[in-house]
């Protein structure tokens, strides 16, 4: 940090000619108009969802608070919902639409009370956008929830995130609904509880929801590096497996305030025979569970979500978690 | 009111799409410029998350903490930016990030916190202080290896950043605190403006009588300009 209470003059050169970034050159090529085939996101959608805030921005979409312009003029005092759409550069693929169609039918399907509930999917018929229309959460994700506890968390806090998140999770894969990017960030402290979100990388397992469009891993590989399983990251197809290594590589960062593997991808990790050392706050046999959800390989990966959470619920007490972080508790 | 600011952005001459985004905020006494950088058309989402998330951020609090709220959201946003991000394994450059200049004020300090190439700069009593020093390649090789400002430009990657919200793991915010004066006024903005305007102009127009009149005569000085990149501003002035 730099201090300062009289500053020096002529620290300022005459004309200095920055320009912003590497891939900003300006050449006369990149400086023309993009040729976007797809049009640019209107601030109403359908007439109905005023877009408001950018709420998150990843690889493949966004979402933002809206609010529902119908619901307010009817007087709700809560008319606010959340908007996912597709990136303009992904929104380019001929079949994004049905990409998008495919993760509002499978989380639909999933009823459950830590897993968000979606209300519509939709398309505006100006800008030929489509958007799925979902509950507005409010509360802490997990990154943030990090980003504030470096150190990690205490055992009480910790349980009662991992024994939603792995009833969730364990629910979703009963259903034959696999989500295929859990992350601290697709996790939210929302104020009646948490909730599982954003199945965007989602897949049916084989045989379910047939007819239902499927995201081709072969033609379009996506996933966040430090949560993706080994097998993932060799071209496998996405299994119930990939996510009990994603969410354990969670809950063992929620309890230390460290990735397991130093934010090393699995394949560096291995490479560089990185064992993750036991948290304080795990009993051996809570930590004998987390320790099997996190290995490399998959075969040895002997333990899935309703497995992970025995070995978190074997200890159980009065909810400290609101009080904790200071929420508001819901009734 | 303690402040007076006014604020604009423009997409330029030349681009089709508007990357940077800004925050005029008097009542929070929190101002901020970015300027957003993407594979191919997130920049503007990157941009436009840093500033409405620093438009969320309390008031009530004391400066300090303040200061540390903002620091631990630009923080967060890196993580968010950086390690949390999908990644379309076709798309090389999936990095999303934006440049990032804040100014965090209330009756008698203030502190500037950047990462990237927007600026903060100061006008007092009639002299003007560039009080942020750029994170890029082009500044490293000045501060480095001692090398004029001219022959670090020659560098084929000097207008790269060393610095931004969502470029690297670990972000390492600048941060530089001042005491107020009566009469200070402060100028935040992106490189498409300070690139387009000469530091005698920026003070020329910072000594007009009002903030409005101040911004107007920047940009109408940097629109004269070929204007290739987005450009904004935002001038704050205390109240005498």
């Amino acid at each position: 940090m730099h201090l300062m209470d009289e500053p020096n003059a002529a620290v300022v050169e005459d004309e200095l000619t920055y320009f912003a970034f590497a891939n900003k050159a300006p050449s006369t090529t990149e400086t023309l108009p993009r040729t976007h085939g797809v049009k640019a996101l209107p601030d109403v959608l359908s007439g109905r969802y005023k877009l408001e805030r950018l709420l998150g921005v990843g690889g493949m979409g966004a979402v933002y608070r809206a609010r529902d312009l119908m619901r307010e003029q009817y007087g709700d005092p809560e008319p606010f919902v959340a908007i996912k759409t597709l990136s303009e550069d992904f929104a380019e693929y001929p079949d994004a639409s049905a990409l998008l169609y495919s993760e509002f039918a499978l989380t639909t399907r999933l009823r459950h009370p830590h897993i968000v509930r979606l209300h519509g999917f939709d398309i505006d018929r100006e800008s030929e956008r489509a958007y799925i229309t979902l509950e507005m959460l409010r509360g802490l994700t997990l990154d943030k929830l990090l980003c504030d506890h470096p150190q990690g968390m205490g055992w009480e806090a910790l349980r009662d995130i991992a024994i939603p998140l792995l009833e969730a999770l364990a629910f979703a894969h009963s259903q034959g609904v696999l989500h295929g990017d859990i992350k601290p960030s697709n996790v939210i402290l929302a104020e009646d509880g948490l909730r599982l979100f954003d199945f965007g990388l989602g897949q049916p397992v084989e045989g379910v929801l047939p007819g239902l469009p499927r995201l081709s891993r072969n033609r379009f590989t996506a996933w966040t590096p430090r949560y993706a399983s080994l097998e993932l990251l060799d071209g496998a197809p996405l299994t119930s497996s990939a996510d009990v290594y994603a969410v354990s590589c969670v809950l063992y960062e929620l309890a230390t305030g460290q990735h397991p593997y130093r934010r090393l991808s699995a394949k560096q990790a291995r490479a560089m025979q990185i064992e993750p050392t036991p948290p304080a706050q795990l009993s051996k046999p809570c930590w004998q569970v987390l320790r099997t959800g996190l290995q490399f390989a998959e075969p040895d990966r002997q333990i899935d979500a309703s497995g992970l959470l025995d070995g978190f619920r074997h200890v159980k007490q009065s909810s400290t978690l609101g009080r904790w972080l200071g929420l508001r508790q819901s009734a | 009111m303690l402040w007076r600011s006014a604020a604009r952005t423009d997409a330029g001459k030349v681009r089709a799409r508007n990357e940077d985004a800004f925050l005029d905020s008097p009542e929070q006494g929190l101002w901020a410029v970015a300027d957003g950088m993407g594979g191919h058309s997130q920049g503007d989402l990157a941009s436009r998350l840093i500033i409405e998330s620093l438009a969320e951020l309390p008031i009530g609090a004391g400066f300090d903490e303040r200061l540390q709220q903002l620091r631990q959201c630009l923080h967060w946003l890196n993580r968010r930016l950086n390690q949390e991000l999908t990644v379309i394994a076709d798309q090389a450059d999936t990095i999303i990030g934006s440049t990032v200049v804040a100014l965090l004020c209330d009756d008698k300090r203030a502190a500037c916190v950047w990462a990237g190439d927007s600026r903060c700069y100061l006008w007092r009593s009639g002299r003007l202080y560039q009080l942020t020093k750029d994170h890029s390649v082009q500044q490293r090789m000045i501060d480095e290896e001692k090398l004029t400002p001219e022959q670090a430009a020659r560098h084929p990657a000097a207008h790269a950043l060393t610095q931004a919200i969502g470029a690297n793991e670990k972000l390492a915010l600048d941060i530089l605190e001042f005491s107020l004066m009566p009469g200070d006024s402060m100028l935040l903005c992106s490189d498409g403006l300070y690139k387009g305007i000469s530091q005698n102009a920026i003070g020329a127009a910072l000594s007009l009588p009002s903030a409005q009149i101040a911004l107007e005569r920047l940009f109408d000085t940097a629109l004269l300009g070929p204007a290739r990149d987005n450009l904004t501003a935002i001038v704050i002035r205390r109240q005498e």
